[in-house]
């Protein structure tokens, strides 16, 4: 079972919160309340109500024992800091972060950290169907 | 000094307008179109730009590579750490500054190589912490990373140094008296100072012995 810490509960981080923790160890970190009961009673996994930035909650979350961190906030910002301080801190070997604006995917790229933009995800779908 | 501002909140205007009386040159840039427009007409001589700072091409057209400094004070943390790391790494800036929203952020500049994080928080609490006097003894000053620390002492009645004069007052070793501050008075002293009961006494003391001059100071701890 793989240790899986998943910063954002927005409609990603959510579904894949449900779908892993059927067979992973999953921990969800969010700053609303809200979102982190969207979850449900159906999510297998840990709940972390706190400040993804503060890192006391990240080590409270169990970043250092993390396999794998997904960063999937609405806040590109956020997202790139916080993923440059788990992956080279705290040496997280697989960290995938959501960024939506493809100018600054490319000037974060480094190595270990996965940088998914939605907007390229969806053309290379949509080109899928054209052949 | 050429300087770029990001961010024209409350600390950021006040910083623009200040620095620009100083004959620095100054860019202004805030996300807010309408607050931008309405700045252009009212700060002379200040270049303002309306955009994201957190994206290169706003920085680009701040000319930050001609920059002395940036100074970052967005609202969140994540995008002042974002512009100053922007600011080092794509446009070679030595010096990056940024407003710390929440201190428990702080970690996060020092991993993200910001220079200067400056906890606007702690240091108002702390100018309230002692303007609400509650204690005798107040630090002021911490310097290299704490060693040398500054600090102020009220002399109270039982002090045991209070009307003596300086030379017949023992302090331990590695500490010094900076001022006396009696009533509107600042008075750099000498030998033959007395001090009284009253006095605040602006002292510089190397951590370790810092117990040691406040008993000698005010007879307890």
């Amino acid at each position: 079972m793989k240790y899986i810490l998943i910063i954002g509960c927005g409609k990603s981080g959510k579904g894949l919160a449900l779908d892993l923790s059927r067979s992973e160890n999953v921990v969800v970190v969010d700053k609303s309340l809200r979102s982190l009961d969207t979850l449900g009673d159906d999510f297998n996994g840990k709940k972390i109500w706190a400040d993804a930035m503060d890192t006391t909650t990240l080590e409270k979350a169990g970043v250092k024992e993390a396999d794998i961190v997904f960063l999937l906030t609405g806040n590109d910002n956020l997202n790139l800091v916080v993923s440059k301080v788990v992956r080279r801190k705290y040496g997280v070997r697989q960290v995938i972060l959501q960024v939506n604006d493809s100018t600054k995917e490319k000037i974060f790229q480094e190595e270990g950290l996965e940088i998914i933009n939605r907007t390229s995800l969806m053309v290379e779908v949509l080109r899928g169907f054209i052949s | 000094m050429y300087i770029v501002i990001a961010g024209a909140g409350r600390l950021g205007l006040v910083l623009a307008k200040k620095l620009n009386e100083d004959n620095h040159r100054i860019c202004l840039i805030d996300k807010n179109e309408s607050l931008c427009n309405k700045l252009a007409g009212e700060l002379k001589g200040v270049m303002i730009i309306a955009g994201d700072a957190t994206y290169p091409e706003i920085l680009r057209e701040a000319k930050l590579e001609k920059a002395d400094v940036c100074v970052s004070a967005a609202a969140t943390d994540e995008d002042n750490i974002i512009i100053c790391h922007l600011a080092k790494e794509l446009f070679g800036i030595k010096r990056t500054v940024a407003r710390v929203n929440d201190p428990k952020h702080i970690p996060l500049y020092k991993y993200m190589e910001v220079d200067n994080p400056v906890d606007s928080t702690s240091i108002i609490a702390r100018i309230v912490e002692e303007e609400a006097s509650f204690t005798d003894v107040m630090s002021l000053l911490s310097i290299k990373k704490g060693r040398l620390s500054i600090v102020r002492v009220d002399i109270p009645e039982e002090s045991p140094v209070a009307n003596k004069s300086l030379k017949d007052i023992k302090l331990p070793p590695n500490s010094v008296l900076v001022s006396i501050i009696r009533g509107p008075d600042i008075i750099i002293p000498y030998g033959s100072t007395e001090i009284l009961p009253g006095d605040e006494i602006i002292a510089a003391t190397l951590i370790d012995v810092e117990k040691d001059l406040i008993k000698a100071l005010i007879g307890k701890i």
